[in-house]
């Protein structure tokens, strides 16, 4: 069977009872544990900014990654911590627009 | 959603919808779980721009590294558009093509390849070489028109009410457009594009006043984008107060001129119907830094997850054929993802994911198209 048809109607999975009730220090320490303990030493190239009561993980990149290795590297990074909880997604912090003339605008771009 | 033509002199126009019914197979293909091309790439050459619309989505779209695109990259990707099936370009996105060196070139090469194309530009640095280089080859053109009145546009799209002259450029150049067409008789389609907050009512009808004196096909009113932590602060709520103007607005419609006000995406405000977001696999974005991801919703390094590869660096088609492409595609169609939580308001891909979605849910399926095809069918 085609899964796409099967996903249509799933609900997006929230985060377990397990998850909410830590604060932000413990929620970290067990992100930072399961990445640790992951042959992929996904903590070489990443640091864990927050991660939310509402399954959102932020991350830092230490170094640039090409577009063509950085989706890869994220999305297997966040398959890791689905272990902890399958609600979990992961996100980089986000950047303001490097164009001078529109930044005159004072837009700031978001991150929560 | 998917009779909202409107009749123009030049046959049946769709701005708000889309025109998955003629491309059936993509369609069926796709439902079969196949690897299918986009119908349509949407894309800039450039992040560059010299307006500074307060509107803007491009503001929040920075990614990680820019690439310079050069010509040699622009027309190895038409080529591979070419290659894997892709029907038509529109150059929109994150920055103003029409600044870029491959601009000319890239529309000419389209033309002989046979894909289509739509060109969203401000049309300051549009000259009358320009025009008459690209526009006997070009499907349609939508020109940025902030608002009907000099101030407010100098206002909104750049640096303040005072700076006139580049309202008056840009209505010079498409009176040009509009005259060249009509003495070559060239099937293409011009309009002037308002992008609506909702705190521009009072630009509604000088706009659309405007359309009419040009002399454009269409003057189409549309919502404004955010992001999904509201950055540009759109208050949603407030579009329905505007209803009674733009009923105004349309109601100025004329033989020459149709004023059609987006209300699909309009009245949609900011949560979609669809949780999974199935509509890049149809019509794919690509930003003017070169970067391959799914949607200009995603162009942003905070969703870096979702990048695929930069055009720059390796070859559209061989990108299209990795695991990573699908890895994303696959991504955005699973549970995991969330439209309505995780990423902006009312993307390109908006009517078509809702079609999807609705088909796939078997709300309304799709069916293939019949009768006439509708003008730019190949843009979805």
């Amino acid at each position: 069977m085609n899964r796409i048809k099967h996903f249509a109607d799933i609900e997006t999975p929230v985060p377990g009872s397990a998850w909410t009730a830590m604060d932000e220090r413990e929620r970290v320490e067990q992100v930072l544990t399961r990445l640790g303990e992951s042959p992929e030493q996904f903590l070489d190239l990443i640091q864990v900014v927050n991660a939310k009561a509402d399954g959102q993980v932020v991350l830092h990149m230490k170094q640039s990654l090409s577009a063509s290795q950085r989706g890869p590297f994220l999305l297997d990074l966040e398959d890791c911590l689905r272990k902890i909880d399958q609600a979990l997604v992961v996100w980089l912090e986000p950047l303001g627009d490097r164009n001078s003339l529109r930044n005159l605008r004072g837009i700031e771009v978001k991150a929560s | 959603m998917t009779s909202a033509a409107v009749q123009t002199r030049e046959g049946a126009l769709i701005l708000d919808s889309h025109k998955l019914s003629w491309h059936y197979d993509r369609v069926a293909a796709w439902e079969a779980g196949e690897r299918i091309a986009p119908v349509s790439v949407d894309m800039s050459l450039t992040r560059a721009c010299s307006a500074m619309c307060s509107f803007c989505y491009a503001m929040m779209q920075e990614s990680q590294a820019r690439s310079s695109i050069k010509e040699s990259h622009a027309l190895n990707l038409l080529d591979d558009f070419a290659e894997m099936g892709i029907r038509s370009v529109s150059l929109v996105s994150d920055g103003e093509s029409t600044i870029s060196k491959a601009y000319v070139p890239f529309i000419q090469h389209a033309a002989k390849l046979g894909i289509n194309i739509g060109n969203a530009t401000n049309a300051w640095e549009w000259e009358p070489e320009k025009i008459e280089a690209v526009l006997p080859h070009i499907t349609w053109l939508r020109f940025t028109v902030a608002a009907g009145r000099p101030e407010s546009y100098a206002k909104i799209m750049y640096k303040g009410p005072e700076h006139t002259q580049v309202f008056d450029r840009a209505m010079s150049h498409i009176r040009y457009a509009v005259e060249l067409k009509r003495k070559k008789n060239l099937p293409v389609t011009l309009g002037i594009q308002m992008v609506l907050m909702p705190d521009l009512k009072d630009e509604i009808l000088p706009f659309a006043k405007l359309g009419v004196d040009l002399g454009v096909d269409y003057a189409v009113i549309k919502h404004c984008s955010d992001d999904e932590q509201g950055t540009l602060g759109i208050d949603y709520s407030q579009y329905e107060a505007l209803h009674p103007l733009l009923e105004q607005a349309e109601a100025m419609s004329n033989e020459q001129t149709k004023v059609i006000v987006k209300w699909s995406k309009i009245k949609d405000g900011d949560k979609p119907t669809y949780q999974r977001f199935y509509g890049p696999q149809f019509l794919l974005q690509i930003s003017g830094s070169g970067l391959v991801a799914p949607s200009g919703m995603f162009f942003n390094a905070r969703h870096s997850k979702l990048h695929i590869g930069n055009f720059t660096e390796e070859r559209m088609k061989d990108i299209w054929k990795s695991d990573r492409y699908w890895r994303v595609m696959n991504y955005l169609a699973s549970p995991h993802f969330n439209a309505q939580t995780m990423m902006g308001t009312l993307p390109i891909q908006h009517y078509v994911s809702v079609a999807l979605d609705n088909h796939l849910k078997g709300i309304q399926r799709i069916q293939p198209g019949t009768g006439e095809k509708p003008l730019h069918v190949n843009f979805l």
